[in-house]
């Protein structure tokens, strides 16, 4: 039971994690490699509400806001120029992630620090107690996959994002302005990374260097999907699942690799991952 | 082999410029190699020490460019082949002891693995059809693999903090600091030498255009391996240095970080640039060594930036402007180009092969997913054919080319090429098979030059050197020809970008007859070319076909370009072959001015 529950919060932690870079490489076609800065920027922003005394709860909020903002800054100083560079754009924003680490090592300092959660506890579920904060992930990264869907399916933006997505000279063609679908794109994937951010910290901790392996994961995973929520979902849970069994009954360490590994082999076999063709 | 008339731009020999090249490369390095000589009696000994570790880290950030610069493979693994020569010193240095024989071993046993790694890493990395992003995601996947392992390793590898403290070589700092500098300056000349060489530019083209080099007969992916291989094996070399000197190795020197920080120097050093990437390295490592005790985080805030404002800003990095003033003119570019030669009438290679039927098509199809763009294609074609296709937008012209160059295109159906069927194979085999293929819009490559295209299109049939460029460059007349009806003998030393349209189509095509093809597929040869140019194109195209024996297939809009030169025409609509028959058949036939006129659909069927 533990162990379903442990794959289960793991799939829902990446994908919180990953949903960020998703919705920019959907729309973009550009990996953004500040991602793991941002995390780090949400995280921080979790670590400021603890010590202003705020509750636990605005942590989320705040650092959706602090990471749109920094997003849309770095949107139209950085990454607008890089459209049709996608390496190097890989680069640019990978630059990007060491200023923010350092902007935020200067800030704070680089030790380890700690973030309060806003529930504590564990709950007894069918005979095996478990952490209540992690459980809450599951139903956090269900509405935060609902609330993605709902955007792309329910509203005008999202379906300039999608009409982005098929046929970006058509849509533009057709009068959409795809420089604005591509600004808000990338404030909102920021500001889902810094979400994340604040969501994983109260699981362990904050650094300066926190959000580089979140980085890797969510990248491997976000190649492996394509640019579908679901797929990624799928993703998430396969390989998620894989990573703590082979940590169960393997070692650790091999744990730790096993999603950039398997998400290498599958990318080999099959190019387009877990999307549909 | 006999010497046809020599057609050259100009005349003059290459020599005094390659002479002035190689004086300028013994000079600096003759400069580096005297710096380096009394660095140890006037720099400090913290400055000493700290440039051994830099000379190390630029041998590395030296392949990074080689791979990312000259060839266009952005790696973030080369650090995991540093570590790997650093940890084979270590491990055999710490649990062995050290001796002479040991020595040997680790640096044996370092560049094995590392060159063993190498070729696993670029088997899965390049292949056919492979995205470039795929090779840089392996390239990252490697060294946090890497460095995960040497964290794991418990006693054996040290964990976190490595090992240290082993017995090492008996060399002063001096010596090492000699040695060490050496190495990196005979590296830096031995690359630069190579980069220039014919075998150099073929890096570029790759780059430049990976698909073009694929349908002139390169194996690109074997390139690619075998560069990684060799690039691994040098990262090997500088990681084993590095942990003889420093006699501590630790897993952060195998990891991802450490890659990118080598891309970081490379890119603001200036990529494609070898000298950028090796002096970025040293002054970024040194300000690394100096500042990080009082400005720790300002110093690698300040890199980061420096980092961002140069990829989006400077994407050449800061050496070009540096050296600005030293670009070369174009007289001395002129200089340097070789002879174009004509290689006197021997039977292109392509058709030694023999085989009843140049080109057979066996009821090929092809389909996107419930699209049928070709359905039962079937027709021969004997050499000494010019066999025009036409029919309107759409039809599948295009789309039958792309099957017969590329085996693995169509959805069913077979094609005999002389007689041998290409099954499955991919388009560098295909060029071995006897095909050439000019494409639809211009393919080149925009940053060689007209000289340095045609070599680079007869690399299959010519290893190219790997220590200088060839003073002559042997073509088939034809080529020959072609150069000149369009006036590209003169412009031997211009940038392809620089060419006019019709230019770039007349270099593709005289880049697709020097690969001595026996199949020729010229999707709109003509295209953009003034009507004597096309005349004279149309002629030689006659000639080939008549004397030399080749199979032309040609797509063409231009019905009377079509009418003056095909021996056949087939008359292809929605996917099916509708007519196929001798010029004077087609131009009289109802059926295809009902096509051309957009009569509707009909059904093929019983029409011929």
């Amino acid at each position: 039971m533990a162990q379903i529950l442990d794959i289960l919060t793991s799939a829902a932690i990446l994908y919180a994690v990953a949903a960020g870079l998703l919705i920019i490489f959907g729309v973009m076609k550009i990996i953004n490699f500040a991602h793991g800065g941002f995390l780090t920027v949400g995280g921080y922003s979790a670590l400021v509400v603890t010590q202003m005394g705020w509750s636990p709860w605005a942590s989320f909020g705040f650092a959706f806001i602090v990471g749109f903002v920094c997003g849309s800054i770095i949107e139209r100083l950085v990454v607008r120029p890089l459209y049709a560079r996608p390496l190097d754009a890989i680069l640019a924003t990978w630059g990007l992630g060491i200023i923010l680490g350092q902007l935020i090592t200067l800030g704070f300092g680089r030790e380890v620090q700690f973030v309060q959660s806003p529930v504590s506890g564990a709950v007894d579920l069918l005979g095996a107690s478990y952490s209540l904060y992690r459980l809450l992930m599951i139903p956090a990264a269900i509405v935060l996959a609902l609330a993605l869907t709902a955007v792309l399916n329910g509203t005008k933006l999202g379906l300039q994002t999608r009409a982005v997505i098929m046929n970006e000279n058509l849509a533009r063609g057709l009068g959409i302005n795809s420089g604005m679908v591509r600004f808000i794109t990338f404030s909102l994937g920021a500001g889902l990374a810094s979400l994340a951010g604040a969501l994983i910290t109260p699981l362990s901790s904050v650094d300066p260097n926190m959000g580089v392996p979140w980085l890797v994961s969510a990248f491997m995973l976000v190649l492996v999907s394509g640019a579908s929520f679901l797929s990624l979902g799928i993703a998430c849970v396969v390989l998620g699942g894989a990573q703590v069994l082979v940590s169960t009954y393997a070692n650790p360490v091999l744990g730790g690799l096993t999603i950039v590994v398997l998400a290498a082999l599958i990318l080999r076999l099959r190019p387009q991952g877990f999307a549909r063709d | 082999m006999t010497k046809a008339a020599a057609s050259s731009a100009l005349p003059g020999p290459a020599r005094p410029e390659r002479q002035r090249q190689m004086r300028w490369l013994v000079i600096l390095s003759a400069a580096a190699l005297v710096l380096i000589a009394i660095g140890p009696y006037v720099l400090p000994m913290f400055m000493v020490n700290s440039l051994i570790r830099g000379f190390l880290y630029a041998a590395v950030a030296l392949t990074v460019d080689i791979l990312w610069g000259y060839t266009g493979i952005l790696t973030f693994g080369q650090s995991a082949f540093f570590g790997i020569g650093a940890y084979a010193a270590g491990l055999i240095f710490t649990h062995m002891g050290f001796s002479t024989e040991h020595a040997f071993l680790a640096l044996g046993a370092g560049i094995l693995v590392a060159m063993a790694i190498a070729a696993i890493v670029g088997w899965l990395s390049f292949y056919h059809g492979a995205s470039p992003l795929y090779a840089s995601v392996v390239s990252l996947v490697l060294p946090i693999v890497v460095a995960q392992l040497l964290y794991s390793g418990g006693q054996f590898t040290g964990s976190s903090s490595g090992l240290s403290g082993f017995e090492s070589f008996d060399v002063s700092i001096e010596a090492w600091f000699w040695i060490t500098g050496a190495f990196l300056v005979a590296l830096t000349a031995a690359a630069w030498i190579f980069v220039r060489s014919d075998a150099g530019r073929v890096l570029v083209a790759i780059r430049e255009n990976e698909a073009r080099c694929e349908y002139l007969g390169i194996n690109v992916s074997r390139i690619k391996i075998l560069l990684l291989v060799a690039c691994a094996a040098i990262a090997a070399i500088a990681g084993y240095a590095f942990a003889g000197v420093q006699m501590v190795v630790a897993p952060e020197y195998a990891g991802f970080v450490f890659g990118t920080e080598l891309i970081i120097w490379v890119a603001l050093g200036g990529r494609g640039t070898l000298l950028g990437p090796v002096i970025g390295t040293l002054i970024i490592d040194l300000g690394t060594a100096y500042l990080s005790g009082n400005l720790p985080f300002v110093w690698k805030l300040i890199i980061g930036f420096a980092f961002v404002i140069v990829i989006v800003a400077l994407p050449q990095g800061l050496m070009p402007i540096l050296t600005r003033p030293f670009r070369r003119t174009q007289a001395q570019m002129d200089a340097s180009v070789p002879v174009l030669q004509a290689v006197a009438a021997e039977p292109f290679a392509g058709l030694s092969g023999g085989g009843q039927h140049a080109l057979d098509i066996q009821d090929v199809r092809k389909r996107f997913g419930s699209l049928k763009v070709l359905e039962g294609i079937r027709f021969r074609a004997r050499r000494g054919e010019l066999l025009s296709l036409v029919g309107p937008n759409g039809a599948g012209k295009t789309t039958l080319m792309r099957c017969i160059a590329d085996g693995g295109e169509r959805s069913s159906g077979s094609i005999l090429i002389n007689d041998r069927d290409i099954g499955r194979r991919t388009p560098y085999e295909c060029v071995a098979y006897g095909v050439g293929r000019k494409f639809q819009t211009a393919n080149v490559f925009e940053t060689l030059t007209v000289a340095e295209a045609l070599r680079i299109a007869r690399t299959r049939l010519q290893r190219p050197q790997f220590t200088g460029r060839a003073e002559t460059l042997d073509v088939p007349p034809a080529v020959v020809k072609v150069m000149q009806a369009t006036g590209l003998d003169q412009q031997m030393a211009t940038e392809a970008r620089y060419l006019s349209h019709g230019q770039k189509q007349a270099l593709e095509l005289a880049m697709v007859l020097a690969l001595e093809p026996s199949v020729v597929l010229l999707d709109e040869p003509t295209a953009g070319l003034t009507k004597p140019e096309r005349a004279l194109i149309g002629q030689i195209l006659t000639d080939l076909t008549a004397k030399e024996g080749l199979c032309i297939l040609l797509v063409e809009h231009d019905l009377d370009f079509v009418r003056e030169i095909s021996s056949r025409v087939i008359v292809l609509h929605q996917g099916q072959i509708v007519l196929d028959g001798t010029v004077a058949e087609v131009v009289n036939s109802e059926l295809v001015r009902t096509i051309y006129a957009g009569g509707g659909t009909m059904n093929s069927a019983g029409t011929h």
